[in-house]
C-alpha cells in the first residue's frame, strides 16, 4: 500500500517540473493524510531523492537518483503491457532465476524483473556476465505466445531486432545485430540477450527474456579481459543515459514488434534483422557437430536460420557460434 | 494414412522451421521436403506394404502449386530402426521439439541433468535444446527411469529425434 502511495507522489512531483505542490494538493490529489505523505517523503529521501519543502509552497523534486525502480519507470512507460507488474530489487544473482520462479507462480505476460546489480549475471550456458551496480540494465521479461516450439527461437531475433530500433533510436548510434542476437557497436558487444524457454512438446508455457545492456559503464570498470569485445553505449556515445528512459523505449518496441510478430509471422522481422546485421555479407566461419562451415552469410532462411553460402549451396545454420 | 492427415501434417511441417519430414505409419511412408526458399513444399509418399494404395496430394495454402512425386511401390517393405529392435516399443522416446544443440548439463562443468538408471516424472528436466540462442528446457513428459541417451552432448539433433529412451512406469 505505502509503496503504490510513494509511486503515485514520486510521479506527482516528476509531472510538476520545477514548480512546488501544496501539501494540501498533494493529499487531496492521492487521498491520504498529510502525515502520510511526510512520511513517504521521508522514505523517499532515504532512496536518494532531494526533495525541497517550503512553508506555504510545498514540495518540489530537485534531485533523482539513477534507479530503475517501478516508481521511476512506470511515469516513463508508453508500452500498454509490457512492464506494468514488476519485481524490482536493488540486487539479485540474477534476473532469470527469478522470472523462471515467477512464471511458474503465473506470473502475467509482460511481468518484469529489474535490478540494480546481478552478482551471478547469467549468459547462455550459465556463462558470467559482468553486471554492475547502477550501470546498466539488467532485466527479463516474462512471455506466453501462443507458438510451437519449433517457432520460438525467432523470438530471439524478434527481441535483437525490438532493442536494436529501440536503442537507435534513443541513442542515434550505429547499432548492429550478429547472429542471432548479440549488440555491437563498432564490432563491441554491448547487449546479449539470453531467451529461456520451458514447455510441452507443441505448445510453450512461457518464455523469459533476459537482457543485459551496459549503458553507463566507462572503459575503467571494464574488466580487462573485456576491453577488446565489449563496450556500453557511454563509451560510444561519449555521454551518459537515463536508464529508465531507454528502458520504457525497449519495452514499447518489444511490445510493437511481439505482437507484429504474433499477428503476421515472422517475415517482417527477418527483413529488419537482415537491415540491422552485421553478420550478412561477410566470410564467416562456424564449427558444427558436423563440422567447419565457412562462406559468405548471405541472409535468413524463413524460420531464422542463418544461411551461409558453402561450397556451391546454401547452409542452413540453427545452432553456432559465429566468428 | 487419411488424405485430411496428410493434409494437417502439411500443414504443420509448412508452419514449421523442419525442413524435412519423414512418418512411416500403418504401412505408408510420407517424406515431405522443403525447398530451401520456402516456395513450395515437397510430398512423397511411399507405400511400404500395401502397394494398391494411391496418393494424390493438394496443397491448398497460399496458392501455390504443390510439387508431388510419388515412388514406384516396393515390394520389399524396408525395415526401420523400431522393427529391428524390437524391445523399444514398450519404451517412450522423448523426442526433440525443434531442430538444435543437444545439451546434457546446464553448463559444460556442470553434472548433466539426468544419467541411465535415473528416475524422472512428468515435470523433470532432461536436457537443453538451442537453437539461436534459444535456451529450451525439455520435460520429460512421463514417469519412469531413463534406459539410454540416445544423442552425445553438443550434438545437432532434428525436430522429431529421440534423445532419450525412458522405461514409463
Amino acid at each position: 500500500m505505502s509503496s503504490r502511495i510513494r509511486e503515485q507522489l514520486l510521479s506527482l512531483l516528476l509531472e510538476q517540473g520545477d514548480a512546488f505542490t501544496s501539501g494540501e494538493e498533494i493529499s487531496r490529489r492521492l487521498q491520504c493524510s498529510r502525515t502520510a505523505i511526510w512520511k513517504q517523503i521521508e522514505e523517499l529521501r532515504k532512496e536518494g531523492y532531494q526533495v525541497e519543502a517550503r512553508p506555504k509552497k510545498g514540495y518540489r523534486l530537485v534531485h533523482r537518483p539513477d534507479r530503475v525502480a517501478p516508481e521511476e519507470l512506470k511515469p516513463h512507460l508508453r508500452s500498454q503491457r509490457f512492464g506494468w507488474s514488476i519485481q524490482y530489487h536493488s540486487q539479485v544473482l540474477s534476473t532469470q532465476l527469478i522470472a523462471h520462479d515467477w512464471a511458474r507462480k503465473g506470473a502475467n505476460e509482460g511481468s518484469l524483473v529489474l535490478t540494480e546489480e546481478q552478482t551471478k549475471g547469467k549468459g547462455r550456458m550459465d556463462r558470467a556476465w559482468h553486471s554492475p551496480p547502477h550501470s546498466g540494465i539488467w532485466m527479463s521479461l516474462i512471455l506466453r505466445p501462443t507458438i510451437t516450439l519449433a517457432q520460438a527461437p525467432q523470438l530471439t531475433l524478434m527481441a535483437a531486432v525490438a532493442l536494436t530500433r529501440a536503442l537507435r533510436r534513443e541513442t542515434g548510434l550505429d547499432i548492429r545485430i550478429k547472429w542471432p542476437n548479440d549488440l555491437l557497436i563498432n564490432g563491441r558487444k554491448f547487449c546479449g540477450i539470453l531467451t529461456e524457454t520451458r514447455g510441452e512438446q507443441d505448445q510453450v508455457q512461457y518464455v523469459v527474456l533476459g537482457m543485459g545492456i551496459n549503458v553507463n559503464t566507462l572503459e575503467d570498470f571494464l574488466p580487462d579481459e573485456l576491453m577488446k569485445v565489449a563496450t556500453s553505449l557511454a563509451i560510444e556515445g561519449g555521454r551518459t543515459y537515463h536508464r529508465v528512459t531507454l528502458i520504457a523505449s525497449i519495452l514499447q518496441s518489444l511490445e510493437e514488434f511481439y505482437d507484429a510478430y504474433l499477428k503476421q509471422g515472422f517475415e517482417p522481422v527477418r527483413i529488419l534483422w537482415e537491415e540491422y546485421a552485421e553478420t550478412i555479407g561477410r566470410e564467416v566461419r562456424t564449427e558444427t557437430s558436423q563440422g567447419t562451415i565457412a562462406g559468405m552469410a548471405v541472409g535468413l532462411d524463413p524460420s531464422g536460420a542463418l544461411l551461409i553460402r558453402h561450397q556451391d549451396h546454401l547452409q542452413p545454420v540453427y545452432s553456432a557460434d559465429i566468428d | 494414412m487419411k488424405m485430411h492427415e496428410i493434409r494437417e501434417v502439411i500443414r504443420l511441417v509448412d508452419e514449421s522451421t523442419i525442413q524435412e519430414f519423414e512418418l512411416e505409419n500403418d504401412g505408408t511412408k510420407v517424406t515431405i521436403k522443403k525447398a530451401l526458399s520456402n516456395a513450395g513444399i515437397q510430398v512423397t509418399e511411399t507405400p511400404t506394404v500395401r502397394p494398391e494404395q494411391t496418393t494424390h496430394v493438394e496443397r491448398q495454402a497460399e496458392g501455390q502449386a504443390p510439387i508431388v512425386q510419388q515412388e514406384e511401390p516396393q515390394s520389399v517393405p524396408t525395415p526401420t530402426a523400431s522393427e529391428e529392435k524390437e524391445d523399444d516399443t514398450d519404451l517412450h522416446r522423448i523426442v526433440s521439439p525443434m531442430v538444435g544443440t543437444f545439451y546434457q548439463a546446464p553448463s559444460p562443468d556442470s553434472e548433466p541433468y539426468v544419467k541411465v538408471g535415473d528416475r524422472v516424472d512428468e515435470k523433470s528436466v532432461v536436457c537443453i535444446v538451442e537453437a539461436m540462442k534459444l535456451m529450451n528446457e525439455i520435460e520429460a513428459e512421463v514417469k519412469g527411469e531413463i534406459v539410454e541417451v540416445l544423442v552425445e552432448n553438443g550434438q545437432l539433433v532434428e525436430y522429431g529425434q529421440p534423445l532419450f529412451l525412458v522405461k514409463t512406469d
